[in-house]
């Protein structure tokens, strides 16, 4: 099945696709410019910076903002790997959980599945908003402060429990299942010799798509994490508190290098950290760019 | 069986069902007593309020013009996010270049999986007073420099552009796998038959996308009084002066419970969120449902 038409048996015009290539070309480049601009400002000097602004063009490159973060030491180093704690666990544990109940979900034979349904359907209808869920995450299950705040709470979805269970109701035909009961598999053995690796492709969409959630997670911090346990921040909460004011960049600085009379270069550090973050996306992309197209034309059409 | 899904009916519980209980919240005086455990505190130490902390929300001085901008921006983004997005699609599915295709659709996803803090910086370079992109061009064209995150007459404009910009590609690529699981013979038979492309797009592909675009509409309609917190929290950079135009009913949970300790008018505040969506969502399903009995027509319903 070609996904768009080909030239060659097509009925549009040629003047129709030149118009329209044009058109996107700008498009994408317009859509690119703010990811470029940081990325051009973090490998400026900071000169250039004083000279010019957050340019395009800058006067000099410099990468003295990168040595400046990679000599930065602890700080930085253990909230990348917060970041990458975060995101390994949060992806882990989510399949972990859902993935087990999305195949219960498929399975024709088994008599809670309708009420199941219903079960993972209220939260998406009705939530008992901020405050109970603050309350009873600090108060009842005590995550304040944890690693745990910044995992649990983004670890099931909805949508992606129903985009598994229509991918396993098309993947995973009953007889397959009967087949392999007769084999005498239990349900454990059934999952991990016949089911997952025909449903390797919903698995990859679901576990990109939360790597991507965990890894630009920041709200969860705001919450749960105060700001004397430093340690538990991951990198795009840094990047956060950095915002609030160039003074604190500065005092961070300092605190991180105990260099009081050198001036950091404030500004493309800051810039510098965010290409740090958006690396690790921008370089995985291409490559999960089939399985995030795959959840959301699952998403789409079966909604 | 049971024992494959119940874990996860564990998180459901702890994470989506104890919390729901927190309505309560909205009808009481929260009092909390230290060291009692917090459902002791919630049911037999707060005394019941009934609606009085909805009728003080709702005379607050601020809630008209937050409850104007949630509503505001959503109505927008509700229309934009769906006209832009189908237009882009139907005009890249023209695109013969397959690769080229592939690009555009690359690039212009990627905005989606940035976080809003990385969003807030990228716009941080074009507006940041002194050194930011904006304001260089405007110094060197000889015109005066504008002091961005004070000035918020032009936040709506702003806000608007980021939020698309955002997420207008991650809605076109929905809409392109749609369009491109239409029959191609249906438009082959269209072009013989003489239909111009407007035609085409008119009675082939916005027919066809009918399934798409209404369950994205009625979800959307579902959250009409929720906005997205990082845009209107951190992409202004919680700066004070914006507050008449950014301040969502979100931004007011979050700053009622974080910054104000004030947690009966947060909670009243998502419990109006929350009941106001959910009937809304019951509603246009309902209605959508009846207008497609009343046609008669055999699509397949956008099923939740």
């Amino acid at each position: 099945m070609g996904d768009f038409v080909r030239p060659a048996d097509s009925s549009y015009s040629k003047r129709t696709n030149r118009i329209v290539t044009a058109v996107f070309s700008v498009l994408s480049v317009l859509f690119f410019l703010p990811v470029l601009l940081v990325i051009i400002v973090s490998v400026s000097s900071q000169d250039s910076v004083t000279a010019v602004g957050y340019s395009y063009f800058p006067r000099e490159f410099s990468l003295e903002a990168y040595r400046y973060l990679f000599n930065s030491g602890m700080y930085l180093a253990r909230s990348f790997v917060n970041s990458v704690i975060i995101t390994i666990a949060g992806t882990a544990l989510g399949l972990i959980l859902m993935y087990p109940m999305a195949y219960a979900l498929s399975r024709r034979e088994y008599r809670m599945r309708g009420f199941l349904i219903v079960f993972i359907m209220i939260p998406m209808l009705f939530s008992g908003g901020l405050v109970a869920s603050y309350m009873v995450n600090t108060q009842l299950l005590h995550l304040k402060n944890t690693y745990f705040a910044l995992i649990f709470p983004g670890l099931c979805s909805t949508w992606y429990i129903l985009i598994m269970r229509n991918y396993f109701m098309d993947a995973l035909p009953d007889s397959l299942i009967e087949a392999a009961k007769l084999d005498g598999g239990n349900n454990f053995q059934i999952i991990t010799k016949v089911v997952i690796p025909l449903t390797k492709p919903v698995i990859m969409t679901v576990a990109v798509f939360q790597m991507f959630s965990y890894w630009n997670s920041w709200y969860p911090s705001l919450l749960y994490i105060d700001s004397n346990h430093t340690e538990l921040y991951p990198l795009q909460y840094v990047l956060v508190n950095m915002e609030r004011s160039i003074e604190t960049v500065t005092r961070d600085a300092q605190y991180l290098t105990g260099m009081q009379s050198y001036t950091p270069p404030a500004v493309t550090i800051r810039m510098a950290m965010v290409v740090l973050v958006i690396l690790p996306i921008m370089i995985l992309f291409p490559f999960f760019q089939r399985f995030l197209k795959t959840g959301m034309s699952v998403g789409a059409v079966k909604g | 069986m049971t024992l494959l899904a119940l874990p996860g009916m564990l998180w459901f519980i702890l994470f989506c069902y104890i919390p729901m209980f927190g309505v309560v919240f909205a009808f009481k005086q929260f009092k909390a007593r230290p060291g009692e455990s917090l459902f002791t505190n919630l049911f037999v130490n707060s005394p019941w309020a009934g609606f009085d902390n909805f009728s003080f929300l709702m005379r607050s001085s601020e809630m008209p013009k937050i409850m104007f901008n949630t509503i505001f921006y959503n109505v927008i983004f509700l229309i934009a996010g769906i006209a832009v997005p189908v237009v882009l699609a139907v005009f890249l599915t023209e695109v013969h270049g397959k690769r080229f295709s592939g690009v555009v659709q690359m690039v212009m996803l990627l905005p989606y999986f940035l976080s809003w803090v990385i969003v807030g910086y990228c716009l941080y370079g074009f507006l940041a007073t002194d050194e930011g992109q904006i304001n260089h061009i405007l110094s060197l064209l000889g015109l005066k420099t504008v002091q961005w995150y004070q000035s918020p007459q032009y936040w709506r404009g702003i806000l608007i552009g980021t939020g698309l910009w955002k997420s207008v590609g991650y809605s076109m690529v929905i809409y392109l796998c749609s369009i491109t699981a239409i029959d191609r013979s249906l438009y082959e038979g269209a072009a013989l038959d003489g239909a111009t492309f407007l035609d085409r797009v008119r009675y082939i592909t916005v027919p066809m996308l009918r399934t798409t675009i209404t369950t994205i509409f009625i979800l959307n309609i579902g959250s009409i009084l929720t906005s997205d917190f990082g845009l209107f929290y951190q992409v202004p950079m919680d700066s004070n002066s914006l507050q008449p135009v950014t301040q969502t009913l979100d931004v007011y949970v979050y700053k009622a419970l974080m910054q104000q300790a004030n947690f009966n008018y947060s909670a009243a505040a998502s419990f109006l969120q929350s009941t106001v969506g959910c009937m809304l969502l019951l509603i246009s399903q309902a209605v959508i449902n009846h207008l497609k009995n009343k046609e008669g027509s055999e699509y397949i319903a956008g099923e939740q």
